[in-house]
């Protein structure tokens, strides 16, 4: 596990976090590093506290004990707002867009002002052409594909510095998962941006990603390197 | 309340007339209260309380003998102030319990209607006629205020589909109704966005009740009888103008002829009655228009 | 818990105490009333008269938002009514004693037809707290409008005065008004102390649950409305002849609210607080009216706000902490009665399933979340549900509980389609469900939770609580493995969220049901207490014959316990079969590594 321990040059590091819901324990201590400029995929199947470790970190969900620090700073309790200062993007899950918001609202909503709006959309549009011709059109009306390329869309907005993802690979076709792993990558190679990912899609995840752990029952049960064994070590925690 | 009407045509448009005005005086009365519910789910049940303090406004600019216009800027800005307090104290510690909310909403409409009581007396006020007069609508003499309170209405009604659809608040306030956990994760400062829609609710409040002084007599409880009307109006439209403009027309125009044809004691209720009706059917009213 | 053995023994005892203690205080009370015009002034006499009749309203403001947890302006509209149907005999037929006895009898009917009328309006599968709050604005309105349009019946605005009303003295009206007052406070009070009365904190707490262990809380809350009505019309009556006047205010709103503000002050939900609030804040009213009206209603208004902000449950909280110290924590713990092994619904015959779902449909807009489900349970069978998130397992579950939420298809228990039913008559035909996140009742204890799930089968006591709490065996020994029937007296709120899962599961078993629904019941639980639920689940399908279906994610605890697994996938069901089958299937093994699609 010596890969998990926190590590002077971390970007993010947790330390023996608790959290839950109510009365709900989920997470039973959990300590992870990520480094700088790497992509780190948190898998686990349903249930064993891979949003709620998202949440947690984001301030959603109070954490109970342990430490999180960012850029070697304790960030519990910070406001959400804090957070997207210092340049922490996150793509949930549930309810990830303004379904009744056109696209370009949408996106817009991510950055503090109307400034740096055009940049940031000429940026954007390299990823996920489309955009473009269909700003006016409201997200609720797009594909279950489009909308996943618009969540991702909306966090690199604000180019981020850290960017925090929730099974984006959840019921999608392999083509927009190929298109989404390699916006992923292009903005890690040019803009050395950290992600951590939320995965039960176990090729999506070997395919972006640098290090790997599994989470079960609120605890890591296992992580690694992802190399040629990953493949297997991973199945075995994941299978029925 | 017309002039008599002359001919069966006249009285038609009369009625026509009344029905358009009535609509958009309670559409005027209700921006507010709507504002505020659409992006907090609060009812302020102070609401009463506002339109009144928007009222003494206008008294209070005629005691100083400044021009009576001059009423309607002091009114949003006294009402927004008055708002920005009591939503800082009062308001945000209940965010979590509506039903609280509304019972703290009117005991600080006691709490208002007390301190008017204290300042200006109990007794009935009056204030200086905006525009009086009538005036020529297809030869049908009609009162002039009433129809500038037509324009009123809209001015309110487009002033804010532009604050809403147009500017970066109305973007983030509209983030906010549809999805306040995104807003927030996308680091919108919800907080204050939930201040200033308040106070503009409450600003919008007061402005209404200054609008209202020239076709009611002003005294402390006068805020009370629209309340009801108001608030049955806004359960009615949810969250939407649009809707909020269509119960007022529908709702607002069967009281005008329940009121012409029935009993003017009937058509009181009618609003009322309507809207529990409309939402016993369809429990989110007309809010998916 | 040592001492919980003691605390049993000696709670019957203490029991029995505080209903001596509420006899005696109520004997008290009744002396003052007689004996309190003989040393008090005249205008403190008429004053404290009227006082006493609101306080009367007061009392079942605080049963319906206190207990019940409606917020109601309407008590206004059945007073008015109340009082205008006395007034109005009394003007214009006159005032014999059989038109008294007319009057009487119409103030009390008149209010109780219109409180079920409103009631039936008000509450229906599905609507909200927010309408009946609603709704209660718009009735006292409508009944001030009907009383301005009355012309001479009447008295439109200026109300009814000048009749003759009962032949008492001032001091008479006095101890009648204070006699009723006392009364309606004790009955109230052995009703919310009743097992009867516990229904309605129940409702408060959580009206889904209540709906899932059978109660119509419908009929609960509209027969609560028309009973307040006939005691508030009563208490009309008392008004229009104690005070002989009726106007329309009476029966307006803003009277209405000062019924809110009164509870509110008083203390919500003790009975006795908004009591001695209305008495106490109407009397310095009038006392005070003269010196610093303004100022007086300003103070109120204050104090009212201060109090909804700060102490959202009154006096009640402060009250209920201080006795909880000065008793310990555990309440009264009645003593578990097992009750005989009940006789199946329908008798079994050989192999019919008990639950039967054909191409079942569920859709929201054209998103489709479930898709041609066609599933057979039968008895004594544990069937897992499983699959990745969003795959449809609760919304299925749902549609098996809640006739008005399939979208097509049809959901069979013994052959009988459920469609259009709601979720009590669901649980009538011997479904049993359990939540995901633990839904028991916060405010009461362990026991009387464990009696809510026996009020559809046997109907509580009004007067009292009972002694003893007869369970089917199986709840039974839920709570001997879980430890629970050591702390029936429990505060549930003071409970571990294992034991709330469990208490709950004791619950859904006691509704004594044919099919069991369980949505991940072991989630958040310690391995320890995973085992015993699995334990039970085994005991109660293979042993007692019942069915159970499970959603749950730790597939070892699946693995062990079912004898089926089901699999969903993207809202179809993509395999249904053995335990074997479905762990070595190749379908099950991609959907679980790569999002492929099926």
């Amino acid at each position: 596990m010596s890969d998990l321990a926190p590590a002077d040059t971390a970007l993010l590091s947790l330390d023996g976090v608790t959290s839950g819901y109510g009365p709900i324990s989920v997470l039973q201590g959990v300590s992870l590093a990520v480094r700088p400029g790497e992509i780190f995929a948190l898998m686990g199947k349903n249930g064993m506290g891979k949003t709620t470790l998202l949440k947690t970190i984001l301030g959603a969900i109070r954490a109970r004990g342990g430490r999180i620090e960012y850029q070697g700073r304790p960030i519990l309790g910070a406001e959400p707002r804090a957070l997207v200062e210092a340049g922490i993007a996150y793509a949930p899950q549930d309810q990830p867009l303004f379904q009744d918001l056109s696209i370009r609202d949408n996106l817009r909503l991510a950055l503090p002002g109307d400034r740096q709006l055009g940049a940031a959309l000429d940026r954007v549009y390299g990823h996920f052409p489309f955009l473009r011709d269909r700003l006016g059109q409201k997200a609720g009306t797009l594909s279950g594909g489009e909308q996943k390329m618009l969540i991702i869309a909306r966090a690199l907005m604000m180019q981020p510095r850290l960017l925090l993802i929730d099974e984006i690979s959840e019921g999608l076709q392999p083509s927009v998962v190929t298109r989404i792993a390699q916006a992923l990558r292009q903005e890690r190679e040019q803009r050395g941006t950290t992600i951590l990912l939320v995965e039960q899609n176990l090729r999506f995840a070997l395919d972006v990603a640098d290090r790997w752990a599994v989470l079960k029952l609120g605890a890591i049960e296992d992580a690694g390197a992802v190399d040629g064994g990953a493949h297997d070590r991973i199945l075995r925690h994941l299978q029925i | 309340m017309m002039a008599p009407p002359h001919s069966k045509e006249s009285r038609q448009m009369t009625l026509l007339l009344d029905i358009i005005t009535t609509a958009a005086i309670l559409f005027i009365i209700a921006t507010g209260l709507l504002t505020i519910f659409g992006v907090l789910k609060i009812i302020n049940f102070a609401h009463g309380a506002w339109l009144t303090v928007g009222a003494y406004c206008a008294v209070a600019v005629g005691d100083l003998g400044w021009n009576p216009w001059a009423a309607l800027p002091v009114a949003f800005v006294t009402g927004a102030a008055l708002g920005g307090l009591t939503e800082r104290f009062i308001v945000r510690p209940l965010y979590a319990r509506p039903l609280d909310a509304i019972l703290a909403t009117w005991g600080l409409g006691i709490i208002i209607g007390q301190l008017i009581t204290l300042g200006f007396g109990r007794d009935v006020q009056f204030t200086k006629a905006l525009l009086p007069g009538t005036a020529d609508v297809f030869g049908t003499s009609y009162s002039v205020y009433r129809l500038f309170a037509l324009a009123a209405a809209i001015a309110i009604g487009l002033g804010f589909s532009w604050l809403m659809e147009g500017t970066r608040l109305g973007l983030s306030a509209r983030a906010v109704i549809m999805n306040e956990a995104l807003a927030r994760a996308l680091g919108l400062d919800t907080r204050r966005i939930r201040w200033v829609t308040f106070m503009i609710g409450c600003g919008l409040a007061a402005l209404a009740g200054t609008l209202l002084t020239p076709l009611t007599s002003v005294d402390p409880n006068m805020g009370v009888a629209w309340l009801v009307g108001s608030f049955m109006l806004v359960m009615v439209a949810g969250q939407s103008f649009a809707a909020l403009a269509l119960a007022c027309l529908l709702l607002g125009g069967a009281q005008v002829i329940v009121s012409t044809y029935v009993s003017p004691i009937l058509g009181g209720i009618t609003v009322a009655v309507l809207a529990a009706v409309v939402l016993r059917i369809s429990p989110k009213g007309f809010s998916r228009v | 818990m040592s001492d919980a053995t003691l605390d049993t023994a000696a709670e019957p005892g203490r029991r029995r105490s505080r209903m001596r203690h509420l006899w005696v205080l109520a004997l008290i009370a009744a002396g003052l009333m007689i004996a309190g015009p003989l040393f008090l002034d005249r205008f403190t006499v008429n004053v404290l008269t009227r006082s006493m009749i609101f306080a009367i309203l007061a009392v079942t403001v605080d049963l319906l938002w206190g207990f019940t947890g409606i917020l109601t302006f309407g008590q206004a509209a059945f007073f008015g009514a109340g009082a205008y149907a006395t007034a109005m005999v009394l003007t214009h037929l006159g005032s014999t004693p059989g038109l008294m006895v007319l009057g009487l009898v119409l103030s009390i009917v008149l209010p109780v037809l219109l409180a079920a009328a409103v009631g039936w309006l008000t509450f229906y599968p599905g609507s909200t707290d927010f309408y009946a709050t609603v709704i209660s604005l718009v009735v006292p309105i409508v009944v001030t409008q009907v009383i301005y349009s009355g012309g001479t019946w009447t008295g439109s605005s200026s109300g009814l005065v000048g009749y003759v009303g009962l032949d008492l003295s001032l001091g008479g009206f006095f101890r009648l008004a204070g006699l009723s007052l006392v009364a309606v406070v004790v009955v109230a009070l052995i009703f919310v102390r009743s097992d009867a009365g516990r229904v309605l904190t129940a409702i408060r707490n959580n009206e889904t649950r209540c709906a899932y262990l059978g109660i119509s809380t419908q009929k609960v809350k509209i027969a609560l409305t028309a009973v307040l009505a006939a005691v508030t019309g009563y208490a009309g009556f008392l008004y229009a002849n104690a005070s002989g006047v009726v106007a329309p205010e009476n029966a307006g709103f803003v009277f209405g609210t000062q019924l809110v503000v009164w509870t509110a002050l008083g203390g919500r939900g003790t009975v006795i607080g908004p009591a001695l609030g209305a008495v106490a804040i109407d009397y310095l009213s009038a006392q005070l009216s003269g010196q610093m009206p303004f100022l007086w209603q300003l103070v109120i208004g204050t104090l009212f706000v201060a109090m909804i902000i700060f102490m959202p449950n009154g006096l009640a909280a402060l009250a209920t902490g201080w006795r909880r110290m000065r008793r310990g924590e555990d309440g009264f713990s009645p003593q578990l009665v097992a009750l005989p092994p009940r006789a199946a619904r329908v008798p079994a015959d050989g192999d019919s399933p008990l639950l039967r779902i054909e191409k079942l449909e569920k859709s929201y807009g054209s998103q489709k979340v479930l898709e041609d489900i066609t599933l057979q349970v039968r008895r004594g069978e544990l069937v897992s549900l499983v699959g990745p998130n969003g795959a449809g397992k609760t919304t299925l579950m749902r549609c098996m509980t809640d006739g008005k939420a399939a979208s097509g298809g049809t959901v069979r228990i013994h052959g009988t389609s459920i469609s259009g039913m709601v979720p009590d008559q669901i649980v009538a035909r011997g479904i049993g469900r359990k939540f995901q996140v633990a839904s028991v009742f916060d405010s009461l204890t362990v026991a009387e939770c464990l009696r809510m799930a026996r009020v559809s089968h046997e109907a509580p006591s009004f007067l009292r609580s009972a002694d003893s709490l007869s369970l089917p065996q199986a709840a039974i020994e839920i709570l001997r493995l879980t430890g629970l029937d050591q702390h029936l007296g429990r505060a549930v709120s003071l409970l571990s969220h294992g034991q709330k899962q469990s208490l709950e599961l004791a619950m859904v078993v006691s509704l004594e049901p044919e099919l069991i629904l369980l949505d991940e019941p072991t989630a958040g639980l310690t391995a320890a207490e995973r085992a015993t639920i699995g334990q039970v689940l085994m005991k109660l399908t293979s042993e007692l014959g019942l069915a159970a279906i499970l959603v749950e994610h730790d597939l070892d605890f699946v693995r062990d316990i079912s004898s089926r697994i089901v699999v969903l996938h993207q809202g179809r069901l993509v395999l249904d079969g053995t335990v074997e089958e479905v762990v070595n299937d190749e379908i099950v093994k991609r959907i679980y590594s790569g999002g492929d699609h099926v």
